[in-house]
């Protein structure tokens, strides 16, 4: 009865597998067609979000937008507080043909955290840019903001690499950028003892991230991190004020390394 | 722009948005095609178009002329006889002489009307005042037919009632009396202080039967009742108007494919897409506790925001805004200067000087508790605290601070510390005045080397004229490190009411150019709610300082730090 209904359909069937009719074929072609955008897609869409960004964090008036101006277009530009994101490609000025977009993030309090959010996942490098002449008076807030991106679980894991920019060398009272990596690394030494011992956090998960900073019982470093860091000076206004060029082959030489 | 609210320029937001048209219709073809380096790279000479656009606010904002007031023959009055304008006894001369000032023509029209029913209003107000147990039947008849009146002639009313107070506070100057506070005067009188702040004596209680009592002219054995006064002018009918929001039109072809584009392809958001998922996460906020006036600002700023954005595809109008309302809570959570006490203590530590933490807030909301739980975090991390008893009205404020330092000793021996008590109480008993505690409290802990000051001051609600200015004092002459304002999580819309109102005593009541706000809140009671957890977003977004510690239960070790995130998952959570 019923498995003699079915024996002539499986017949066919198998008739049709072993000398494909044209419809069979046509839709077998469809198929792998789609197969292959699919993956096409996939692998250019994956190629598009790589991360190819350079974030530009820093303190308010730190002079991130001067910085990203000059780097872009070498001209001066009088500029305001930031309070959106601005972004470019960056061509680096030697022969390699990579380029890298150069993203400049608003360091106002309380709009930093949202854009840091946003664009962490996209960064290969990343600029803590620093006001050396104001640094002494500001140093528990630079470390504060850079022990929270330090800590941050989606920098951690991406490890991107970091430079700290010393800006407004030009000025003479700005600090080196020697004394400034020995301060934020005394600083940063103190964060992590009282961020680890605050309270824990609601959902039972520590506040200063799973993961310590550095290495227990030895005195905090930049070395410990998983990432590359280094200091450079630099002066996005330029020893001759607006109208000559900045003075930051430092940053300019790091850039085309990392691009 | 900032100081829009001090700052009478009424253009000032026409401006704004007039500026932002015209640059960007100028210089579209530039922002268009270069983006960012066009930004960099081009001359935007706007200068002469910004002049000439504020000339053009300036001017429509002074187009019209304060209104002139009326001469007397203009006036309706001057047409008056004389003789409808005499006053029966128990008128108030004040009354005719405000409404004369009135430009507005209503309250001419509506005072022939109200003469003569001020009359019988007049005769009957020293009879209602008196004693209401002994109205007959025909008084209480007559007093409804008052009301009745009354509510019906509210122009008039109001003007009458300010002249009132004004005769009584003629009769010679009374001392105030609140009806929440009591009124006596030992509350200042050192004489009899026997205590050293010692923690083995006990404080010799001096009992003083009127602050306990409070209420002198009451009936020994009598409960009386609660006493409800209605306001006339809390009766004020304030209809609220719901508008008729647009009906969805659904007809059916072209609203498939109104949906189609929707979830297809480049649609702007329009302020009708928004409206129905914006009411939805209204009453979605208002049920998880977030006060109700918050709730509604969050929702118009998300809206604004949002307007005339372009969705991406894929989206619908519900996720656009869900996810632009997660952001903003989570930015109101994380507040621009984190509270970060143990470093700031250990600055103070550098510096010899004991840091000092102040706890305010309302009756019952639990900050002797929490402040022993904080003394015991400090000292687990190492320092040395010194609890101040500032609670001297509270029946057992003290004898509970001393229990708790007799634990904290327990806990934490002496001997595992290198021989010093990590906690010790500083009181001086019950009906002193606490500013005074406070500071000597601080000079001691200066003298003997404690690291941390944790005053504890009695609960009082924000209504309450006289503690506010004596909580207000204690502060402004203590000047302490950090002003932690203890709120339960339970509170619904009070939360809203009691963070201003305190804020508001302390900055009137501090002499210095800048004022001593509240730095930091404690939640408290957290364990108590399951995810309605709208009272942290109620708080924060009203003073903008941040949630320093979460207590969520009694023992000491349930002291918690705010994780935005997870508190904003519980609030968007369905």
């Amino acid at each position: 009865g019923m498995a003699g209904g079915l024996e002539p359909h499986l017949e066919a069937l198998r008739q049709e597998l072993r000398a494909p009719g044209p419809a069979v074929l046509s839709v077998l072609l469809a198929l792998l067609a789609v197969a292959i955008t699919f993956l096409i897609w996939r692998v250019v869409q994956g190629r598009r979000s790589s991360r190819k960004a350079v974030l530009l964090l820093g303190l308010c008036d730190a002079g991130k937008t001067l910085l990203f101006a000059r780097l872009l277009t070498g001209k001066y530009r009088d500029t305001q507080t930031s309070i959106t994101d601005s972004s470019a490609v960056y061509r680096a000025s030697n022969d390699k043909s990579t380029n890298v977009t150069l993203i400049d993030l608003p360091g106002h309090e309380s709009l930093r955290h949202q854009f840091l959010e946003r664009f962490k996942a996209a960064a290969r490098a990343i600029v803590f840019v620093v006001d050396s002449v104001a640094f002494q008076r500001e140093v528990k807030d630079v470390a504060e903001f850079l022990y929270q991106v330090l800590v941050d679980s989606t920098v951690l894991k991406n490890a991107p690499a970091l430079l700290i920019a010393c800006n407004k060398q030009d000025v003479t009272m700005a600090k080196s950028a020697k004394l400034i990596q020995q301060q934020l690394e005394k600083e940063l030494n103190t964060l992590r003892v009282t961020r680890s011992a605050a309270p824990t956090s609601l959902d039972g998960s520590a506040t200063g991230g799973p993961a310590q900073l550095g290495r227990k019982g030895k005195d905090f470093d930049f070395s410990q991190l998983p990432m590359k860091v280094e200091f450079v000076e630099c002066s996005a206004r330029g020893s001759k004020g607006e109208e000559g060029d900045a003075d930051f082959e430092g940053l300019e030489k790091w850039l085309a390394k990392v691009a | 722009v900032g100081f829009q609210k001090i700052l009478t320029l009424t253009y000032v937001d026409k401006l704004i948005d007039d500026v932002h048209k015209e640059f960007r219709d100028k210089y579209r073809n530039e922002f268009q095609q270069k983006g960012t380096l066009g930004l960099l790279n081009g001359t935007f000479d706007f200068q002469d178009d910004f002049m000439r656009l504020l000339r053009d606010a300036e001017e429509s904002s002074k187009v019209r002329a304060p209104t002139v007031m009326k001469t007397f023959e203009q006036s309706l009055k001057s047409q008056k006889t004389v003789k409808c304008m005499i006053e029966t006894r128990g008128e108030k001369p004040k009354e005719k002489t405000k409404n004369k000032k009135n430009k507005g023509s209503k309250k001419e029209g509506t005072e022939a009307v109200a003469a003569p029913g001020k009359a019988s209003a007049g005769d009957k107000q020293p009879s209602g005042v008196g004693d209401r147990e002994e109205l007959t039947k025909d008084e209480i008849l007559q007093k409804n037919r008052e009301e009745f009146f009354k509510r019906h002639m509210k122009a008039g009313e109001k003007s009458s009632k300010s002249p009132k107070p004004e005769a009584q506070k003629e009769k010679g100057k009374k001392p105030r009396v609140w009806d929440l506070g009591n009124s006596n005067t030992k509350v200042l009188d050192y004489s009899n202080s026997a205590t050293n702040g010692s923690v083995e004596a006990g404080p010799v209680e001096e009992f003083d039967p009127e602050i306990a009592l409070g209420d002198r002219n009451r009936e020994p054995g009598r409960l009386y009742d609660l006493e409800y006064e209605s306001d006339d002018e809390a009766e004020e009918e304030k209809v609220v108007q719901n508008p008729s929001k647009p009906s969805a039109k659904k007809g059916g072809l072209g609203g498939m494919f109104g949906m189609l584009k929707g979830l297809v392809g480049s649609k702007s958001l329009t302020r009708e897409d928004m409206d129905p998922v914006l009411e939805k996460m209204k009453d979605h906020l208002i049920a998880k506790n977030v006060a109700a006036e918050i709730a509604v600002q969050l929702c118009e700023s998300v809206a604004k925001k949002l307007e005339g954005k372009v969705m991406g595809t894929f989206t619908t109008v519900t996720s656009t805004v869900k996810q632009a309302l997660q952001e903003a809570l989570v930015q109101i959570l994380q507040p621009q200067r984190r509270v970060d006490v143990l470093r700031d203590v250990m600055d103070a530590q550098r510096h010899r000087r004991p840091y000092v933490v102040t706890f305010c807030g309302v009756n019952g909301v639990g900050k002797s508790t929490n402040l022993a739980k904080i003394s015991f975090w400090l000292i687990e991390n190492g320092f040395s605290v010194l609890i101040a008893a500032c609670d001297t009205f509270r029946a057992g404020a003290v004898e509970q601070l001393r229990t708790h330092t007799r634990r904290l000793n327990a806990l934490h021996p002496p001997e595992s510390h290198g021989g010093r008590s990590m906690v010790q109480l500083y009181e001086k008993g019950y009906g002193k005045d606490a500013a005074g505690i406070a500071m000597e409290a601080i000079s001691y802990a200066r003298n003997q080397g404690f690291d941390v000051v944790l005053v504890d001051t009695a609960g009082r609600m924000q209504d309450n004229a006289p503690l506010m200015t004596a909580l207000a004092k204690l502060i402004a002459v203590n000047a302490p490190d950090l002003v932690l304002f203890v709120g339960e999580a339970l509170v619904g819309n009070e939360a809203v009411d009691q963070l201003v109102k305190f804020n508001k005593a302390l900055a009137d009541h501090s002499m210095a150019q800048t004022p001593r706000l509240i730095d930091g809140i404690v939640l408290t009671k957290f364990d108590t709610i399951d995810d309605k957890v709208g009272a942290a977003i109620s708080m924060t977004y009203i003073t903008s300082k941040p949630i320093v510690f979460v207590g969520t239960g009694q023992t000491y070790c349930d002291l918690r730090s705010l994780n935005a995130k997870a508190v904003v998952a519980a609030l968007m959570k369905a």
